[in-house]
């Protein structure tokens, strides 16, 4: 008792002395653990949006050349239709007028768009629903590899086809993001075992007398263990409050706002990613520290 | 204290092929010119520095075998007091030497009953809360001593304990730590104060360049 209480006093007495490059340092671990649980979040959300849009969509839009015969687009809707993944009640021609007429329906707000067309620029099309949309990638693949009059084919489209470019964007957002939070964490180390090597520094009398006396190496040490330590927890309290202020003030919004992309946060996600943030702290404050003591408290 | 032998080399031989006893309970003055190795030898006994070569035992302990997490340990058995006093100047008189229990994980209360105790056996007693900036050197040292000796040490170092003391009252230092001595406690007390090597009587080893040149009992300080 008598030991934790002078530990505690050293600890406190120590950081207000340095109080500026602990503010610092825990700036910079609240910054890195910030982003950390941003990047979190964000992937979260988009991944939760992926989800739901795959459950939801199985349709699968196969446009065809002009110059398709009749023969061969027969052969073309026969294979479809044969696909096993395929829903063969789902399989939907449609003509190159039908898409104008569509379209046109579409944006009749928007005139402009088809007013001017004199020649007809859509292409016949089949649309077909899969009976399972996760198979939806099998299908494209399928149809690409498989399919007779392969060159009649222009092009096979499907909505997860666009959400797989999405994917590649956010995929790389991640990544720079995870390189940018380790990055920090890496700097959060260093100004963190910066402040330790002042306050060594600026207690090295007192620690030459107490290994004189006989103290032992920890107990020299945890002071400086602690003061890493909670410039490390301070850092993640700041940053789970910021995380938290985005997740109310934006995150939340956009959820609202933008209820046809639903995006959502997984229930449960802040109960593990803020626990993550807080060790993550600690983790920084203590290797910061023990750097520091490696190198400039020789016991 | 038993069977001290130690070479010690480098660039500089601060120490040399010293081979020598010290008794349990004897009082030693180490004595010899600045740079003859007095200080080498305090610090080879605390651990301070490793010998180059050669063994040191105390208590039949070979401490050159002794792991790092046990040198604490062997401070704890040594009390030391040096010229510079190397008291904390923002703690009070009491805080200093009941600093040395505290950091060895005495407890409180122990300190509260020991602590003026020892300070009013070197002289001290009605200055628990001075600051040692308010203190006199001797004074000073004096609480340096305390401190030493709080944990009851089996053996004391003093190196040069009376060299930033006014003259008159060096003498009361010594008899202070002749006092330690009476009291069971090996001590050995590196100085070039050749009035108090003298007046004492104590054996005497002397050091220049690192070797032995004398070792009597009840010496004197010797040439000039």
């Amino acid at each position: 008792m008598n030991k934790i209480a002078y530990f505690a006093s050293e600890t406190w007495a120590s950081l207000r002395k340095n109080l500026i490059l602990a503010v610092a340092a825990i700036a910079v671990v609240a910054v890195s653990l910030g982003i950390l649980g941003m990047v979190v979040m964000g992937w979260n959300m988009f991944s939760n949006m992926i989800k739901n849009a795959e459950r939801k969509v199985g349709e699968v839009d196969i446009y065809l050349s002009d110059l398709t015969t009749e023969e061969e687009r027969a052969a073309i809707e026969a294979f479809l239709v044969g696909i096993p993944e395929v829903d063969p009640t789902k399989v939907t021609y449609k003509t190159k007028d039908q898409a104008l007429e569509e379209f046109k329906e579409r944006f009749k707000d928007q005139p402009e768009l088809w007013e001017y067309i004199d020649e007809n620029p859509l292409p016949n099309s089949y649309e077909l629903m899969t009976k399972d949309p996760k198979d939806v990638g099998l299908v494209v693949g399928k149809i690409n590899n498989e399919a007779p009059f392969r060159d009649r084919i222009e092009d096979v489209k499907s909505a997860s086809s666009a959400i797989e470019k999405l994917e590649n964007i956010f995929d790389k957002f991640r990544q720079i993001g995870i390189v940018g939070v380790i990055a920090l964490a890496v700097i959060a180390v260093l100004l963190v075992s910066v402040t330790i090597q002042v306050a060594i520094f600026a207690r090295r009398r007192e620690i030459g007398i107490m290994k004189l006396v006989g103290a032992t190496n920890w107990f020299i040490r945890w002071p400086f263990v602690l003061e890493g330590i909670s410039e490390g927890l301070v850092g993640s309290a700041v940053a789970i409050l910021v995380a938290l202020a985005v997740k109310v003030w934006i995150l939340d919004k956009l959820i609202d706002n933008l209820q046809f992309l639903r995006l959502s946060l997984s229930p449960g996600l802040l109960a593990v990613l803020f626990p993550c943030m807080v060790l993550g702290g600690v983790v920084i404050g203590a290797l910061g520290s023990a750097y520091a003591l490696g190198r400039f408290l020789e016991v | 204290m038993r069977r001290v032998t130690k070479i010690y080399k480098g660039n500089v031989y601060a120490l040399e092929d010293v081979t020598l006893d010290i008794e349990k309970g004897e009082f030693a003055f180490l004595v010899g010119p600045s740079g003859s190795g007095k200080s080498t030898f305090i610090k080879l006994l605390i651990k301070e520095e490793e010998p180059t070569s050669g063994q040191i035992y105390i208590a039949d302990t070979n401490i050159d075998q002794l792991r790092k997490w046990k040198v604490p340990y062997l401070r704890r058995k040594i009390g030391c007091v040096f010229q510079d006093f190397k008291l904390l100047p923002h703690k009070t008189v009491y805080q200093n030497v009941a600093y040395a229990m505290e950091v060895t994980g005495k407890s409180r209360r122990l300190a509260e009953q020991q602590v003026p105790e020892v300070l009013k056996l070197v002289g001290l007693g009605h200055k628990l809360d001075a600051f040692p900036d308010e203190l006199s050197g001797g004074e000073q040292q004096r609480v340096a001593i305390a401190r030493a000796f709080i944990n009851r040490p089996p053996i004391l170092l003093a190196d040069e304990p009376t060299g930033n003391v006014d003259p008159s009252l060096a003498d009361g230092i010594v008899r202070l730590l002749e006092r330690i001595n009476q009291a069971g406690t090996t001590v050995i007390m590196a100085t070039h104060d050749k009035a108090i090597v003298n007046a004492f009587r104590k054996r005497v080893i002397a050091l220049e360049n690192g070797r032995i040149i004398r070792d009597q009992d009840r010496g004197v300080y010797g040439y000039e």
